[in-house]
């Protein structure tokens, strides 16, 4: 082989794993244009039923007119989805295919599925994907007309951006904070009752860590910050202002002292990812923590006492982030009418909604269903979340993750004091922001 | 049974040589004819870059098997096709990424994004909302029947004005028309959703199951000016060719944007960002210190493993061997989590035997030595057992005479080792050092998965970790920015990473000449 052109090969070869690893799949790979379908791995067809409406002529160009109902769902809400189209078909003649894929792929398969025509009509997912699937064009308004009072507000308006509803919600959830009742019996009030608390048990040596909490992770933190009336973005009348960075504010500097004392204390300590923080929770290695009805099952099931309560305050109140999961319409579709009827009619009912909790149990969006939970701990987490906060649906959120994360970081691993490493987030925030 | 056996040798050669081109011929054209949907489905999508790719390969193919003096190109014209369309096409198109400003909010072609902005109706005030009943003709025409909010009834067809009707009553059949019932109707929404029903402005559109309105739409193109009117708020937003958005007077823009050329723009704004002059130079050092750390310790241990296991006298070699090879047959992704949990200060196994013995252990992901040690340390166990591979296989190759002329020399062992083993392994494994070079330059999986670059540095511009090589890096600039992903940055930045890289396996390159040259003189 002569030298050049193993040179050439070797070229070839480095600047693949350049772009491989530089570029997520939709973007390096322009041939995807048709996977989703392809790539779908579970389809199910509803058949439309044999018997032909008698009203209609029996024309065969009518019958292959008749539109078919495209849905992209998860796993969770796919079985009841596909048996509420099995009923829409009979009754109405209109197929509907639920396509089933991961719940995060629905997002990114929309982006490169949809302006190719081979989207979805309708779409679940959550209300955080708003900013990036509206400035993509990819959504279709949603209009509950004569339903939209049946829906927890909160949740409405989680689904609204820029004024305009985008979503039918099915679903909210939020983080609440757990305690070992056996060591901690009263659920504390602020976080300085955390701190102290915490410092009792570990001085008894009954527990490893009073509190524990994940490394970096702004999600879980955000209780805290807003605990101590500190912020992310700050709220006017258009919803989030991403030009009112909040972090540094001074409730966000309280809020990063009062880590920097943990962690000085040794109360709250670094390398602890989800895994290990349930664990040593499950464990009885740690008595309290911030975590979220996801977890619930694994919690049972380890047989470890619990309760679960509100986030602590302190000078503010401790605000969790809330999750909305959702239907929605894709801007793509050629049947949006049909797809917002089947929203209205056939999803925003109590027995549709009664088996989307059933299939998966989360507090319903949907106040009748919501009400009528008789799971004491989805309800607790559902009080919990009475005070929380839309988690940011502007896309400006994504210069936050990794920011925040990391200044959280630099305290837990005591690189730093909390106001240094807030202001800096906060600054490389702001900087992220105006495009640099 | 004689006549069958001999059928093979009754067709002549110029037979079968008609034969073969007609069964090449017939190939072809079944690789053209599904080459030629292919490329008309991507052209209808509006994917007319990978079309045009699609199809030069296409005609290439055509030519090499339509040539005789192209014969010896038959056999690797389907590798060179895959390899053009699977490796050379993605890189063209990210480096044509490069110059334009795809990414999030910029997905979209002018014309879609038009079509998209252009979509929306909206319900002007003061306009009466209907309710309203489906009539179906025989030949499937559709006509309303609006019932208004005092009562009012009117008979709406498409391109016909408003007609009064008098009564109370949905009459069953009505101009021709028959009543389609409330469940019947759903299944025709999807045809009459872009119908309106009256003249021009008048038309009535059908909302939602229960409501229709005289909606009009919200946006409208105006080709002449470029730019496209909010009819509700009476704003004109002009179409900004350098940005790729429509944009107000104000500065307000309308999403979604769409794709244009932006020229050096990305790669301007990566010269000027903080990220270059804040932590990118330390990014870059640790970057060539890992990728080189990785390959002499993976190479270190690999070749000392290789000539153990030549060495005769080792029981069992081919099962040690096989139990060397296993951190390479299991995928490094779970390896890599693994290790994460087997280095975890508070449940992890080596920490707590460490405190154990010795009351200290290091904070493996905390500190930002110890985060490197353990990085190197994972890499070495994934990567030692290729190089013993190769250098097992290279040993092989050694020729005995050598090693005993350097015996009856007198040579020692490390004598041995450094003037003829090592030389001579380096010539043909060389070569793989330097790929292996250029691979842990790149090698994404182990610095994310193990720390996710971290431990953060403080007090920098931008988020950087302290074990944040240049590819990870990169993935936080590209998709940590204003506006989530960032395609047409992040592939400039991927352009840049390949120069320098380029240059330094270029490099190496050199270097490993200079080998080959010290064995001319073995």
């Amino acid at each position: 082989m002569s030298k050049k052109f193993s040179v050439l090969l070797g070229v070839v070869l480095i600047l693949s794993f350049v772009l491989a690893a530089c570029q997520p799949a939709p973007a390096a790979e322009p041939v995807s244009v048709e996977e989703p379908v392809a790539e779908s791995p579970t389809e199910v067809v509803v058949e439309e039923p044999t018997t032909e409406p008698t009203t209609v002529p029996a024309e065969e160009t009518v019958e292959e007119e008749l539109p078919v109902l495209v849905i992209w769902s998860d796993e969770a809400r796919a079985p009841v989805l596909e048996k509420l189209g099995a009923a829409f078909a009979e009754e109405y003649g209109v197929t509907i295919q639920v396509q089933q894929m991961g719940f995060g792929d629905v997002r990114d398969q929309l982006k490169v599925a949809g302006p190719a025509g081979e989207g979805p009509d309708i779409l679940v997912g959550a209300h955080d994907w708003l900013g990036e699937l509206t400035i993509n064009g990819l959504l279709s308004p949603v209009d509950l007309e004569d339903k939209a009072d049946l829906f927890l507000p909160a949740a409405v308006d989680a689904f609204m951006y820029d004024g305009v509803l985008y979503g039918l919600p099915y679903v909210t959830e939020n983080v609440a904070f757990l305690r070992n009742p056996e060591l901690v019996p009263d659920a504390p009030q602020t976080w300085s009752e955390v701190a102290q608390i915490a410092a009792d048990l570990e001085a008894s040596g009954v527990v490893k860590q009073g509190y524990i909490r994940q490394d970096g992770d702004p999600y879980h933190f955000y209780p805290i910050l807003t605990a101590f009336d500190g912020y992310i973005f700050n709220v006017n009348e258009n919803g989030y202002d991403p030009t009112d960075v909040g972090i540094d504010s001074e409730g966000g500097l309280a809020a990063g002292k009062w880590l920097e004392d943990m962690v000085t204390n040794g109360h709250v300590v670094a390398a602890v990812d989800y895994e290990i923080m349930h664990t040593m929770f499950e464990q009885g290695e740690a008595a309290m923590m911030i975590t979220g009805p996801w977890a619930l099952d694994r919690i049972r099931q380890s047989g470890i006492p619990y309760a679960i309560s509100e986030i602590p305050s302190e000078t503010g109140v401790g605000r969790p982030f809330l999750g909305v999961q959702g239907f929605m319409i894709s801007a793509f579709s050629e049947n949006k009418l049909l797809a917002q009827t089947f929203l209205n009619e056939y999803v925003a009912t109590e027995e549709t909604m009664l088996e989307i909790f059933a299939a998966d149990p989360r507090a319903s969006a949907f106040i009748p269903v919501r009400d009528a939970i008789e799971d004491e701990d989805i309800a607790a987490f559902g009080k919990a979340g009475e005070v929380g906060m839309a988690m940011p649906a502007i896309p400006e959120m994504s210069a936050v993750w990794t920011a925040f994360g990391d200044a959280i970081n630099i305290v837990m691993q005591g690189q730093q004091p909390g106001q240094e490493a807030f202001e800096n987030a906060a600054a490389q925030i702001r900087s992220a922001i105006e495009g640099n | 049974m004689k006549y069958q056996q001999s059928t093979g040798e009754l067709v002549s050669p110029v037979f079968r040589n008609l034969r073969s081109y007609l069964g090449t011929l017939v190939g072809l054209s079944l690789l053209d004819g599904f080459a030629l949907w292919f490329i008309y489905n991507l052209l209808a999508d509006g994917v007319w870059f990978l079309g045009i790719a699609v199809f030069l390969v296409t005609l290439g193919i055509n030519i090499i098997f339509l040539r005789k003096d192209l014969y010896p190109l038959r056999w690797i014209s389907p590798g060179l096709a895959l390899i053009l369309l699977l490796a050379f096409y993605p890189i063209l198109f990210s480096v044509y990424s490069a110059f334009t400003n795809y990414s999030d909010g910029h997905l979209l072609t002018k014309e879609q994004s038009i079509n998209r902005i252009t979509q929306d109706y909206y319900l002007p005030e003061d306009t009466e909302t209907f309710s309203w009943e489906l009539y179906r003709s025989e030949n499937g025409n559709f006509a309303l029947l609006l019932t208004g909010e005092n009562g009012d009834r009117y008979w709406a067809k498409p391109d016909q004005p408003l007609e009064a009707l008098p009564g109370q009553e949905s009459p069953e059949t009505y101009d021709g028309f028959v009543r389609v019932s409330r469940a019947e109707s759903i299944k025709y929404l999807t045809e009459i959703e872009s119908i309106a029903f009256g003249v021009g402005e008048e038309g009535v559109r059908v909302k939602s199951l229960s409501s229709a309105a005289q909606l009009q739409k919200r946006f409208v193109y105006n080709a002449d000016i470029d730019a496209i009117i909010d009819q509700k708020q009476e704003i004109v937003y002009y179409a900004d060719g350098d940005l790729g958005s429509f944009l107000s007077v104000t500065g307000t823009e309308l999403f979604p944007g769409y794709q244009v050329a932006v020229g050096l723009d990305n790669f301007t704004r990566l010269i000027k960002s903080p990220a270059l002059s804040g932590p990118f130079l330390q990014v870059f050092l640790w970057t060539i210190v890992f990728a080189f750390i990785s390959v002499v310790s993976t190479f270190m241990l690999g070749l000392f493993l290789a000539l153990v296991l030549d060495s005769p006298g080792i029981p069992l070699p081919k099962v040690i061997r096989s139990l060397l090879i296993l951190p390479y047959a299991v995928p490094g992704v779970i390896l890599i989590l693994i290790w994460r949990g087997l280095l975890n200060p508070h449940l992890g196994v080596v920490n707590l035997t460490l405190m154990q013995w010795f009351g200290w252990a290091p904070a493996w992901f905390s500190d930002p030595f110890w985060t490197k040690m353990g990085i190197l340390l994972v890499n070495l166990y994934l990567g030692y057992p290729y190089m013993m591979l190769i250098c097992s296989g290279a040993l092989k190759a050694i020729p005995q005479d050598v090693y005993e002329a350097a015996e009856v020399d007198g040579a020692n062992i490390f004598q041995k080792f450094f003037n003829i083993t090592l030389p001579y392994l380096l010539i043909s494994v060389g070569p793989l050092l330097v790929s292996s070079f250029s691979f842990n330059f790149n090698n994404f999986n182990v610095i994310y998965l193990f720390n996710e670059g971290g431990p953060p540095i403080p007090n920098t511009p931008t988020p950087a970790g302290h074990s944040d090589i240049l590819i990870s890096y990169t993935y936080r600039l590209a998709f940590a920015g204003e506006r989530g992903a960032d395609y047409g940055y992040a592939a400039a930045i991927a352009f840049v990473i390949f120069i320098i890289l380029s240059l330094i396996t270029l490099f190496n390159f050199r270097f490993t000449r200079m080998w080959e040259e010290v064995s001319e003189n073995v």
